[in-house]
């Protein structure tokens, strides 16, 4: 039971980093129809950007403020810069494709992700990092209900991942730009017709999603795993996949599908096998896709002729 | 709506009169391009290159080369495999080196000691295109109900689900069994592969493979050519071009696009048992990204859907790594290569020598700043190795701590980059020979050190911009996109 | 021939067709009329497989074919032209009618690619059929223009070609979206001749959504107006045109459809 439990958490945990990768997809889809692939890559450059903060700060174990306050610089710098990165990659890799073929921004998008890869490796170079984090929150800070641990960092890792999809939802139902980009999801032409102002609504999209992103990647870093050029790959395909299990363009399904993978993955690794967990999810992805091609929280995609 | 169809220039006959025109429209070193690509028929380009290729194979026989000429042929063959599934049906697969894989690893495991098998390439050749198609078909199954963003992403998935298979079966437990099973050789890989035998002989040297290689590709791409302008080729285009209208045509849009999908991998797989042969090895790094990117940038560059696109754009992605390779000769193209993109964006010979003084001027006077500062520089005579290094040395400046310098240069070069694409017409000009002169700073200071990463970010940069200035490639044909 | 029962196509609160009958009987044409927003194009939708109806059925000579894939569709005889016209732009135009021939024709990818003597038949057999199709158009489509590429044709070509795709696919009911649109008068005579002689060589039934009164009129054996999902009138050409429901459907939404 313990063992379960400890595995729920640390797939809770997991899934939590997943869902707000998986938002930014289905953010940026929802109103262009593009599939980000640089989407990893911008997570990868917010784990970076936290791990250079951290270092500016003083350093994991001499930090010239409060470990708070740090956490909460890392974060506030990860997610601004981040976002900008969005904003950036979406005016120069995706604006000038709106008008060609679908198949364009999706090469693109390779196109930026390989960018982004190699210019890490060019300017970080291929050591691994780490936040190190056990120097500044001892690890056996933490509670326990019942037999399950629940490290101090993990449970910060997830109040805050609950917290910013909250946020997210309030904005995207409260806030103008929240709504004027949920209008365009459902209709475009219309959108438009309401006077709209479209690329408003898709910077606006784009730093969200790559905000979100960079937070994760900073929650990543936290949870002692290491920050290196290629780290983006395999948690910006996880992210697609919850996002696509979710159904893509929802933004609930994107978080329960995010949280579901992470659940999944942690159980898989816990009591099938460490090496083909990424297999086990691919296998969910299929039969997600075979099953309820619309996702979990998917509307069914209606053609216009 | 009249108004409209003047607009778009598309009067009845105006096509037909403005053809000539159109063939000569564009001046400047693109202009060669599109008139080579419309003058030359086919047939002379297809025959000139096979009377190239066959010359080759009887006349040179240094082993280097034909290891070259050899990689450029499984490579070729992989850029027709994606230009069907990409230039005719236009399915973005990212899983075709998988395949490509799947295709080698099958070959080792039938051919070698591994698992004791010693198959004869007659039978295990067709078996493996034949196992390969069986997997691109079970690939394709949950995407292809679904748009063709979620087939890229199946795939790439499928490629790295590929890779941790391999890597981890090497200590497979079968159940019932106590002791486990070294199925893939995991990181090691598999050598000592058995050679190809065909033809009543075991393929000794490279050169037997440059040979059948190039029976193959020649029956390949006959058999392209064919298909394409013939029933299934047409519905793949029509597919490409408009599903729904497709559809409505009763062609069926699904089993079509499993079709090119299932085709693309069978050439992978048959890719990939050549290579296998080739090397007599399989390593399971070969099969990652980095070769993925390089054949799509190939495709796109030469133009996808265009089959001379896919063979220029080949030869270009596969023999550019060796070339880049040896120092002396990457700063030459380097620079070569500098001074006809600015040649193309001035448009005319009067810019493109204003932009090569102003370039120089702009070196020499960044040398006299930095000499004023009383910076430390790198000594030139660990730096200037190359001839053309050694005849930059007197122009470029050289800090002692070339990494930090060049990698803020770098940042500042993409930038000015992203910057330029959307200055102001007028401010352009001023900023090209910047641009120029940190891109050979940065180049000299950081990147030649550094030739894979490099070749990586010229690769992404390269699908981002013709994307956007060029997404038909070099020889592909202007299209019209519907919306 | 083709035989609407209740059908009804909902999109969200949104009703396009509201419990709509109909029947075409074999070699009649039917022009369907009604402002814009009225519903016309969504019936072609819903009986060419596009949309999978809310409710009702569509029966092709006594079969059932709603909720069908539009190939399948296409294969059981019905053939379409498009509101927004879909041509297959960047390939020629003797491609376009050639491409359409596919559910008709065999030879696959192995025969192809061998040059098979039956592959080579068939191939030659579907050229002579696009380039007879396209010379029912007269001089508008015929010699210099096939191996052009689509795009580059006028738009009152790029309808023509339209329909001969769609008889390149061997119909036996034609459904024209707005035929006429963007031509001139000339041309509008023109394709007006053309739907009669289609019915005439080509034994099709046809059914027309059309705004010009005039084409209506000169190729109509029945009428039917449709204005917000809803049949509100159907008969022969004068009887429709002067019903109030309909006076008042194409007047009571002002300037929105006045052409
Ligand atoms: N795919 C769709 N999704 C939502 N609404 C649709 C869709 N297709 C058509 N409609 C709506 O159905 C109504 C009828 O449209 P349509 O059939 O195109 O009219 P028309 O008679 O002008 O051809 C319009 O209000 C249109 O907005
Ligand atoms: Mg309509």
């Amino acid at each position: 039971m313990g063992y379960l439990g400890q595995q729920l958490v640390n797939g809770l945990t997991l899934g939590g980093i997943y869902a707000l990768i998986a938002l930014g997809y289905s953010l940026v889809y929802g109103v262009l129809q593009i599939l980000n692939f640089a989407h990893g890559d911008v997570y990868m450059v917010g784990a970076f950007i936290g791990y250079f903060v951290e270092i500016a700060l003083g350093g994991p174990s001499h930090t010239k403020v409060p470990v708070p306050v740090m956490i909460f610089i890392m974060f506030a710098v990860s997610m601004i810069g981040t976002g900008l990165l969005g904003i950036v990659i979406e005016r120069f890799a995706y604006r000038p494709l709106r008008k060609s073929s679908r198949i364009a921004p999706l090469i693109s998008a390779l196109g930026v992700s390989i960018l982004l890869q190699n210019a890490a490796l060019l300017l970080f170079s291929a050591n691994i990092r780490t936040y190190d984090t056990s120097s500044f929150i001892p690890s056996t800070a933490g509670f326990s209900i019942g037999s399950v641990n629940i490290d101090s960092v993990r449970f910060a890792v997830l109040i805050l991942a609950m917290l910013l999809m909250f946020t997210l939802s309030k904005w995207v139902n409260k806030t103008q730009v929240g709504r004027a980009m949920r209008a365009i999801a459902v209709d475009r032409d219309a959108a438009v017709m309401m006077g709209i102002d479209i690329d408003r609504v898709i910077r606006w999209t784009f730093f969200v999603g790559a905000a979100l992103a960079g937070a994760a990647g900073v929650m990543n870093g936290l949870l002692l795993r290491g920050v290196s050029n290629g780290m983006g790959f395999i948690p910006g395909l996880k992210g697609f996949t919850a996002a696509v299990i979710g159904g893509i363009g929802s933004i609930p399904g994107a978080m329960a599908g995010g949280l579901l993978l992470g659940v999944v993955e942690s159980l898989t690794q816990g009591y099938l096998s460490t090496n083909f967990s990424d297999f086990y999810t691919f296998i969910l992805l299929i039969a997600v896709m075979l099953l309820r091609p619309n996702g979990l929280f998917g509307k069914k995609a209606i053609v216009k002729a | 709506m009249s108004e409209d169809t003047s607009k778009l220039g598309i009067g009845t006959d105006e096509w037909v009169a403005q053809h000539e025109k159109r063939l000569q429209r564009r001046s400047g070193a693109l202009g060669i391009v599109d008139l080579l690509n419309q003058r030359v028929s086919n047939k002379v380009r297809y025959s000139a290159l096979g009377v190239a290729a066959i010359v080759f194979g009887l006349f040179v026989h240094n082993l280097y080369l034909l290891r070259i000429a050899s990689n450029l042929g499984v490579f070729l063959m992989m850029t027709l495999g994606i230009n069907i599934v990409m230039g005719f049906a236009g399915l973005l697969d990212l899983g075709f080196v998988a395949f490509y894989g799947f295709g080698a690893y099958a070959y080792a495991l039938t051919s070698s000691s591994q698992l004791n098998q010693h198959w004869p390439t007659y039978l295990s050749v067709p078996a493996i295109v034949i196992a390969t198609a069986f997997l691109g078909y079970l690939v394709s199954l949950p995407s292809r109900r679904l748009f063709g963003d979620y087939l890229a992403i199946v795939t790439l998935f499928f490629g790295q689900i590929f890779i941790q298979l391999v890597l981890s079966s090497d200590s497979i437990t079968f159940p019932g069994h106590t002791d486990s099973t070294d199925i893939t050789g995991g990181s090691n890989g598999i050598p000592g592969l058995d050679p190809f035998k065909l033809f009543g002989r075991a393929f000794k040297s490279t050169s037997d493979y440059y040979w059948l290689l190039l029976i193959v590709i020649t029956l390949l791409l006959i058999a392209v050519v064919r298909v394409n302008r013939t029933r299934v080729g047409r519905a793949w285009r029509t597919v490409r071009e408009d599903p729904l209208a497709s559809q409505s045509m009763g062609i069926k849009v699904n089993n079509l696009k499993t079709l090119a999908f299932v085709v693309g991998a069978a050439i992978a797989g048959l890719a990939g048992a050549i290579f296998a042969g080739i090397q007599s090895a399989v390593f399971i790094n070969g099969f990652d990204i980095p070769l993925l990117t390089l054949i799509y940038a190939a495709v796109i560059l030469g133009g996808s859907g265009s089959i001379p696109g896919s063979i220029i754009g080949a030869f270009v992605m596969s023999v550019l790594p060796e070339i880049l390779r040896v120092q002396n000769y990457s700063e030459f193209l380097f620079l070569a290569v500098l001074v006809i993109t600015i040649g193309v964006i001035g448009k005319n010979w009067k810019k493109l020598a204003i932009n090569i003084v102003s370039l120089i001027a702009i070196g020499y006077f960044v040398k006299a700043l930095f000499s004023l500062s009383h910076m430390t520089t790198t000594p030139t005579k660990t730096w200037a190795i190359a001839p053309v290094s050694k005849a930059l040395q007197y122009w470029l400046v050289l800090p002692a701590n070339r990494i930090v310098w060049g990698n803020m240069a770098f940042i500042a070069l993409v930038a000015l980059v992203a910057y330029y694409s959307i200055a102001h017409e007028k401010i352009k000009p001023w900023l090209l020979p910047i641009i120029a002169y940190i891109a050979i700073f940065v180049w000299e200071d950081r990147l030649v050190a550094d030739a894979s990463t490099t070749r990586q970010l010229i690769i992404g940069a390269m699908l981002v911009v013709m994307m956007i200035v060029r997404p038909q490639g070099f020889l592909g044909k202007t299209r019209v996109e519907v919306l | 021939m083709l035989e609407l029962k209740k059908l009804s196509m909902q999109f969200g609160a949104l009703k396009s067709l509201s419990e709509l009958d109909l029947t075409v009987n074999k070699g009649e044409i039917v022009s369907v009329i009604g402002p814009n927003g009225a519903g016309k194009t969504t019936l072609f939708n819903v009986v060419t497989g596009i949309y999978t109806p809310t409710s009702g059925e569509v029966l092709l000579d006594g079969k059932s074919i709603a909720g069908k894939d539009p190939a399948d569709v296409n294969r059981l005889g019905i053939a379409r032209t498009f509101q927004n016209v879909r041509l297959f732009l960047n390939m020629s135009v003797i491609e376009n009618v050639m491409a359409a021939t596919y559910a008709n024709t065999k030879s696959n990818i192995f025969s192809s690619a061998l040059g098979l003597p039956g592959a080579r038949r068939e191939e030659k057999a579907v050229r002579e059929r696009a380039e007879e199709l396209l010379n029912f158009f007269g001089s508008r489509l015929t010699g210099y223009r096939w191996e052009q590429p689509a795009y580059s044709l006028s738009y009152a070509n790029r309808r023509r070609l339209e329909i001969a795709r769609a008889l390149a696919t061997n119909p036996k009911v034609l459904l024209l979206d707005e035929p006429a649109a963007g031509m001139n008068p000339k041309e509008t005579q023109e394709i007006t001749d053309v739907i009669g002689r289609l019915r005439a060589e080509k034994d099709l039934t046809i059914l027309v959504i059309e705004h010009d009164m005039h084409v209506v009129e000169g190729i109509s054996d029945r009428v039917i107006a449709l204005d917000h999902g809803v049949k509100i009138a159907e008969g022969n050409f004068d009887s429709v045109a002067t019903h109030p429901d309909v006076v008042e459907a194409y007047l009571g939404k002002g300037s929105a459809d006045r052409k």
